[in-house]
């Protein structure tokens, strides 16, 4: 099979790796937001179903965030685990500390992980 | 009036943090891009047609590591799936109901199917906690002109972030490196806690949070935040029907 796509590559000239991202990435990705566009027709925002899909939605986002910390991917892997998540939570009480600045939560807990991750390698 | 002054308003929305957010993770996907010997402008497609950075590291981090492309579609497919819920929460915000003919006003036709389309198009963690949090604050009229000025800035910047990163990320130290990958994760904990308005909003989050490790554990792979969100989104919901059903016996 790998063969096969060797020789698409090669008869596709230089636009093989646009061909991927429209056919292996767009596509596969877009269908889902094409779904909802049909799902959601004449559902108004206060309706019973959507309290529902708004509490998936928002435990699906709650989830990303777990496992961009739970198994981080590259340079973010340097920084040991328990500090993974320590700096995760003083940018969470920042944000409470600071008024409920978003920008303070985001910026003290990037500089704890920034100086924790330069310790652990020095 | 003017619908320029929402898009306006939007833009100003999305300059400052979630730019500077979906920047920094936007980055690394850049030098995903080249690390598998892909040009800039397949990085720069990726963020401006996949919008979506977990579904852009699936992509290109499978295809470093020699996986077959259609099994690759799938992996990128189910990242997906979440887009759904996402999706239909956010367009429910936006669209615009059909109106028939009052007195003195005439019939409404409601928001088109083609610019449904193109709205959800922009759907992504981004426009969904900041959505979520502004537009019901907001007339209905003036959320879809906000929504398009806040995307399209935030697109912009990312798309302009992947093409930089596709030269720069090999030369970053690593500490720092490190740091852009945290900014997605840190921003969306303390965006969802901002946006969290009810009991059930906390349920979700602190249920889809906590449950994490383990589902990470025992759910076929691909399919853990799937499993996941519907499974702990309808727990926190079946609870909130609970408390409200006791709320109305007491």
């Amino acid at each position: 099979m790998s063969a096969f796509f060797a020789h698409l590559d090669y008869a596709t000239g230089g636009l093989w790796p646009y061909i991927v991202v429209i056919f292996v990435g767009f596509l596969p990705s877009e269908i889902w937001r094409w779904v909802a566009v049909f799902l959601v027709k004449g559902l108004s925002e206060d309706s019973e179903i959507l309290v529902w899909v708004r509490a998936v939605a928002t435990a699906l986002m709650a989830g990303v965030v777990a496992k961009l910390l739970l198994s981080p991917n590259g340079a973010l892997a340097v920084v040991p685990a328990l500090w993974r998540w320590g700096a995760l939570a003083g940018g969470f009480v920042a944000y409470f500390a600071v008024r409920r600045s978003i920008v303070a939560g985001v910026f003290i807990g990037e500089a704890l992980l920034v100086l924790v991750g330069y310790l652990a390698q020095h | 009036m003017s619908p320029w002054r929402h898009v306006w308003a939007g833009i100003r929305a999305a300059m400052g943090m979630p730019s500077f957010m979906l920047m920094c993770s936007l980055v690394g996907v850049g030098g995903l891009c080249r690390d598998i010997g892909y040009p800039m402008g397949a990085g720069v497609l990726s963020t401006m047609l996949i919008w979506a950075g977990p579904g852009q590291m699936v992509l290109f981090g499978s295809i470093a590591a020699g996986v077959a492309l259609p099994a690759v579609a799938i992996a990128v497919s189910l990242s997906s799936i979440r887009f759904v819920p996402m999706s239909m929460t956010l367009l429910s915000l936006l669209q615009e109901a059909p109106e028939p003919a009052s007195e003195g006003r005439a019939a409404k036709r409601g928001t088109p199917t083609w610019l449904m389309l193109i709205l959800a198009h922009y759907v992504a963690a981004t426009a969904w906690v900041e959505g979520t949090r502004r537009l019901p604050l907001m007339p209905r009229e003036t959320r879809i002109p906000f929504y398009l000025g806040f995307c399209n800035t935030v697109m912009g910047a990312a798309t302009l972030a992947t093409g930089i990163g596709y030269y720069l990320i090999a030369e970053l130290p690593p500490a720092l490196a490190a740091g852009l990958l945290f900014t997605s994760p840190m921003y969306f904990t303390v965006a969802l806690a901002a946006g969290a308005r009810r009991a059930i909003d906390w349920l979700a989050i602190i249920l889809g949070f906590g449950t994490a490790p383990i589902i990470a554990a025992l759910a076929p792979p691909g399919l853990d935040l799937l499993f996941g969100g519907v499974g702990m989104g309808t727990l926190a919901y079946l609870i909130h029907r609970l408390i409200r059903a006791r709320a109305e016996a007491a």
